[in-house]
């Protein structure tokens, strides 16, 4: 909301001033601090398209003005268990861990086990059922100030009563994820049912920069996210959407923190959310009405 | 007790000595318009010096027989009268504007006087005219950005609300305009001050040293008094600039046949009208955008010694998107005050007052309209007393009540949209005060003044208060560097009236001068501080969605120590004049959000927030000249402000967002003749703190920027030239233009650096993978035109 807002206060500046923005990219010097551990992935409970293999990737963080692939890690030994089984994640390729065997489930608590660099780094997330959509369809919108004209992807969704739930929408066009870091994406992506517990929401945009044509192939996944990893993604989209604009202010840049912890060496932080997820999806081609 | 025994003998041997004099007192106005003036010297025979207070009034004791009287105000010509006393006597003066017409601004000795002589240091006074004077962004002439061209007074950007002093927060500053308090003094996004410029009578700002009469705030107190109004004919002025439009008009009340109104008016009210521009944007043709005030003020003498004044502010900002979101927020003021002169020496004024602060936010997007709606209210009273003991001693003392309501926020459903109404608890609270001053000559070289004062708080009920199981709502984690949430165990209902939790703080002020001789003095100042009230913002500068949040079991209040040593010197006759301060400023509890909070719609606040400490220390140099032609001053500061949480910046000290190492302003003030003048000042600033990241990861498809240290690195330095001229008119006519190039020579001053990841490619937007570094200015070279017609 406060970012909306933000937007809004540098159309405004635009409109008054000859406010300006010079890319200095080559002007800067970082300073950058020894290369840390980066988890990028999780365990998604998929009932309609089920996953045949779960997988992560790790990696190393990288100086940011840098350019080319993050550095891979392919010497970890990765485990995740339920309390009562584990499971092995092997590395494939270009830091990607698999496991084929792993059926997530709901209501458990899943922890991983990271053995790197002789630390040992343990994170932890638990699976909450996602509601399913109501309805699932397009709609045509004409040019606002801040989207363009087309086609958009809408589903209608119930809340279930009395549970907190939080939500993070996924929206692929023609197969491709699609995700733009801007300001925007904190209030669109990802919501908490705070002002709407146990209402059905009627024509929920799961991404409102995502305009489609006629022919297109939508897929919208809603996803049910437990509460820390809510706290997480909205900060990492309240960081990743900073444009920088301090005339109502913007949040001092921090690291965020992710939920491993490095057991042998707190001060060595990693990096990364570890995180489990039920998905529900469906998939509408664009269509003249 | 014999403490408090010796002072009553003290404070009745004072007034023993008094009664061989006679007094005489009254009030200071001015001629044309018939308004009091305050601030005001007045000295006899060359040697007892006093000034007017706030209400133009004086009061002072001599012996009977002839005197020389020399009454002096800059931008007035001085008075110099020989008068008889033969008892305790009532005078009035008048004092006459310095013609527009001279060429040049005269100053008389005695006018500088009172910087050499005159305990209170770390001071700046700003007259309405003079802030007209300067050159201004769009022509809108304002008294925050006036007061930013002064040493120790800065702010982070030019777009951020409101102001920072000697290293304090924004929060940390007491806004008064007519004793009202001001939350938050910011129009368009804080481009513009709230105050129009049009309706200011003089402002003050004390950066240290701050009397016991006042309290609440930090780090310093602005106090800015509304014109009263023409008591002896109707007139006014319009004026219109590229940004908005103003009129005011002022005039006596009851005036009959005489020549003087026992009262008078002045209302003056200003819109901006960029919005009405803005059909020519096609986006924006739904859109709104504008701001608008009023400010009132009215004054009305019941009889020779009582006096009734009241004045308000109404002021809003507004704009809107259609589609998209809307919000409005502004203060509401008013104040009733009451003057009354009790004998020669006593003077009573009470002040009885309304203020409001509230925005609402309104998600306009279909499907999911809401509005979001947070305010805080309070009333005041306020009476002083001030007793004129003798030429040496004047003792002011008075209380200080408020009672606050907190309203943080109600969400309600727009358009009928899928909302649950939710209302967070409204909470209360209600401030003390205490205070007694005293200003003491104790000997042609030493003047002192001291006071006291005693503030209490009181959070109230009715309110629910959650308890936390070890106590606190957060524990920090060292191992990882992080605050964790406690469980809440239990909540304890307070109902209305009760007392959730008391604080009481005492803070002794104290200011002393040491006269070498007639041009050269030192000063030295102490004060302390406590700060009830918290603006919890999570931004670098604060926005005008920002949280008020009063102390309470989870929140502890904040205080202050300062200490400030100057040296003041005038030469050539006051022509010049130098001051040399500087401070060290001891900031504790203060308040800072947590890695990560999230604070718009959060009701349990203290657990997003964590208190620490801060330190300032600088110097402060000042230079000048205040005749001839040329007027204007050329300022250094050199100052070092620093923060430290736990938990942030690996807990260690790091550099406030305000942190400026050097500061050099050159203002300059030319009459070249009867039609036209000029004004230029330029700025130059080292770089502020900035936070350059030290990493880059990747997460849900998004480059992500990882830091280490908090504002561990610099912008560019900043710096900025600016011009104006103004042509006054001819003998006759009433027509006035100012003319004003902001920027010359078009610097693109960095407001920020900030580091993301490109997200475009071509037309389309999307995560790019690539990362790049950005700067942000607001302007290059602004010009600018606006008239003003006087009626």
């Amino acid at each position: 909301m406060k970012n909306i807002f933000i937007t809004t206060a540098i159309i405004l500046t635009i409109l008054i001033f000859t406010s300006c923005e010079t890319d200095v990219t080559n002007d800067i010097t970082l300073e950058d601090s020894d290369p840390r551990l980066v988890i990028n992935g999780g365990l998604e409970r998929n009932t309609i398209t089920p996953l045949t293999t779960q997988r992560l990737q790790l990696t190393t963080t990288a100086s940011f003005l840098s350019t080319g692939e993050l550095p891979f890690v392919s010497d970890a030994s990765v485990t995740i268990t339920d309390g009562s089984n584990s499971w092995v994640f092997t590395h494939s390729n270009d830091g990607f861990y698999e496991n084929s065997e792993i059926i997530p489930e709901l209501g458990k608590t899943y922890t991983i086990t990271i053995n790197w660099n002789g630390e040992i780094y343990e994170g932890v997330d638990s699976l909450t059922e996602v509601p399913q959509f109501d309805n699932f369809y397009f709609e045509y919108e004409e040019e606002t100030l801040v989207n363009d004209a087309g086609y958009f992807v809408k589903f209608d969704t119930t809340d279930p009563i009395n549970i907190p739930n939080f939500y993070y929408y996924r929206l692929f066009k023609n197969d491709e994820f699609i995700i733009v870091p801007d300001p925007g994406t904190r209030d669109v992506l990802i919501v908490s049912d705070e002002f709407f517990d146990g209402r059905q929401r009627i024509g929920v945009n799961p991404n409102d920069e995502v305009a489609f044509d006629i022919g297109d192939v939508g897929k919208a996944q809603q996803l049910s996210i437990s509460e820390p990893y809510f706290d997480f993604l909205t900060e990492l989209f309240t960081q990743t959407g900073n444009i920088g604009n301090p005339i109502i202010g913007n949040p001092p840049p921090a690291s965020i923190r992710g939920n491993l912890i490095n057991l042998s060496n707190p001060n060595n932080r990693a990096l990364g959310y570890f995180y489990t997820v039920d998905v529900e999806e469906d998939t509408i081609t664009i269509t003249e009405n | 007790m014999t403490k408090r025994l010796l002072f009553l003998l003290f404070l009745f041997s004072l007034g023993t000595f008094a009664q061989e004099k006679s007094t005489i007192s009254g009030y200071v106005k001015d001629n044309s318009s018939g308004e009091k003036l305050l601030g005001v010297n007045i000295i006899i025979d060359n040697s007892i010096g006093t000034s007017t207070n706030d209400y133009g009034f004086y009061s002072v004791n001599i012996e009977k027989g002839t005197h020389q009287i020399e009454i002096s105000y800059l931008g007035y010509k001085t008075i110099q009268k020989e008068i008889l006393i033969d008892g305790n006597q009532k005078i009035d003066f008048s004092l006459s504007e310095e013609l527009a017409e001279l060429d040049e601004i005269v100053i008389s000795s005695n006018k500088t006087k009172k910087k050499i002589e005159s305990t209170e240091m770390s001071v700046i006074s700003l007259q309405g005219e003079t802030i007209k004077k300067m050159p201004a962004i769009l022509g809108e002439p304002d008294v925050l950005k006036s007061l930013q061209l002064l040493p120790g007074v800065s702010s982070v950007n030019e777009a951020s609300s409101g102001f920072n002093v000697r290293g304090g927060t924004v929060d940390q500053n007491l806004i008064l305009l007519d004793d009202a308090t001001i939350y938050n003094a910011s129009h368009l996004f804080g481009f513009f001050s709230v105050f129009n410029s049009d309706a200011i009578k003089n402002a003050k700002l004390y950066k240290g040293g701050i009397p016991s009469t006042y309290g609440g705030r930090l780090s310093s107190v602005l106090d800015i008094k509304q014109k009263e109004g023409n008591v002896k004919k109707f007139g006014g002025n319009i004026g219109i600039g590229l940004i908005s439009a103003k009129a005011l008009i002022e005039g006596p009340i009851l005036k009959g046949n005489n020549e003087e109104a026992p009262g008078s008016f002045m209302l003056a009210g200003r819109r901006s009208y960029i919005d009405l521009f803005s059909f020519l944007l096609e986006d924006f043709k739904d859109s709104s955008l504008f701001f608008y005030d009023f400010n009132l003020k009215a004054n009305y003498d019941l009889n020779k010694n009582n006096r009734l004044f009241l004045s308000g502010y109404f002021g809003r900002d507004k704009f809107e998107l259609d589609g998209l979101l809307g919000t409005t927020w502004g203060n509401t003021s008013a104040s009733l005050r009451w003057t009354s002169v009790l004998s020669e020496k006593l003077f009573l004024q009470t002040s009885a007052i309304f203020s409001n602060y509230e925005y609402n936010l309104d998600n306009l997007r279909t499907g999911s309209e809401f509005r979001w709606k947070s305010s805080i209210i309070n009333y005041n009273i306020k009476p002083k007393l001030s007793w004129f003991i003798n030429n040496n001693h004047t003792l002011k003392t008075g209380i200080d009540v408020t009672y606050y309501k907190f309203k943080p926020g109600k969400i309600s459903s727009l358009n009928g949209s899928s909302i649950n109404e939710e209302e967070f608890s409204d909470k209360f609270g209600l401030e003390n005060g205490l205070y007694v001053d005293l200003k003491q000559k104790i000997s042609n070289k030493i003047s002192l003044q001291y006071g006291l004062r005693w503030s209490n708080f009181n959070r109230l009920g009715n309110e629910e208060i959650r308890q936390y199981e070890t106590g606190a709502p957060l524990t920090y984690n060292p191992e990882q560097d992080i605050y964790e949430e406690n469980e809440v165990i239990g909540t304890t209902n307070y109902s209305s009236g009760d007392i959730i939790k008391s604080f009481n703080g005492l803070e002794p002020r104290l200011s002393a001068r040491y006269l070498l001789n007639e041009s050269n003095s030192f000063k030295l100042s102490y004060n302390r501080m406590y700060q009830y009230l918290h603006l919890i913002s999570n931004t670098t500068s604060p926005t005008p969605l920002d949280v008020w949040s009063p102390s309470g079991p989870h929140i502890k209040p904040q205080y202050s120590d300062q200490l400030a040593l100057g040296y003041f010197k005038s030469f050539k006759d006051g022509k010049y004049d130098l001051s040399l301060e500087t401070y060290y400023k001891k900031l504790n509890d203060v308040t800072d959000f947590i890695d990560g909070a999230d604070l718009l719609f959060t009701e349990e606040i203290e657990t997003q927030i964590a208190q620490g400490n801060g330190r300032s220390y600088g110097l402060e140099v000042q230079l000048s000249k205040n005749e001839g032609k040329l007027t204007g001053w050329l300022s250094y500061t050199l100052a070092k402000s620093e923060t430290k949480v736990l938990g942030i910046n690996n807990n260690e000290y790091y550099p406030s967002n305000s942190d400026q190492l050097h500061e050099l302003n050159l203002v300059g003030f030319y009459k070249l003749n009867k039609r036209w003048d000029f004004g230029f000042n330029f700025i130059f600033g080292s770089g502020r703190p900035v936070t350059y990241p030290t990493g880059r990861y990747e997460q849900n498809g998004l480059v992500v920027a990882d830091y280490n240290n908090r504002n561990g690195n610099r912008l560019p330095a900043y710096h900025r030239l600016d011009f104006s001229a103004t042509l006054h008119p001819k003998k006759g006519k009433n027509g006035k233009w100012v003319f004003s190039l902001v920027n010359v020579y078009n610097r693109q001053n960095a407001a920020s650096i900030y580091f993301n990841e490109v997200s475009e490619i071509g037309d389309r937007e999307i995560a790019t993978g690539m990362t790049q570094a950005t700067k942000l200015s607001f302007f290059g070279i602004v010009p600018s035109i606006s008239y003003e017609f006087k009626f």
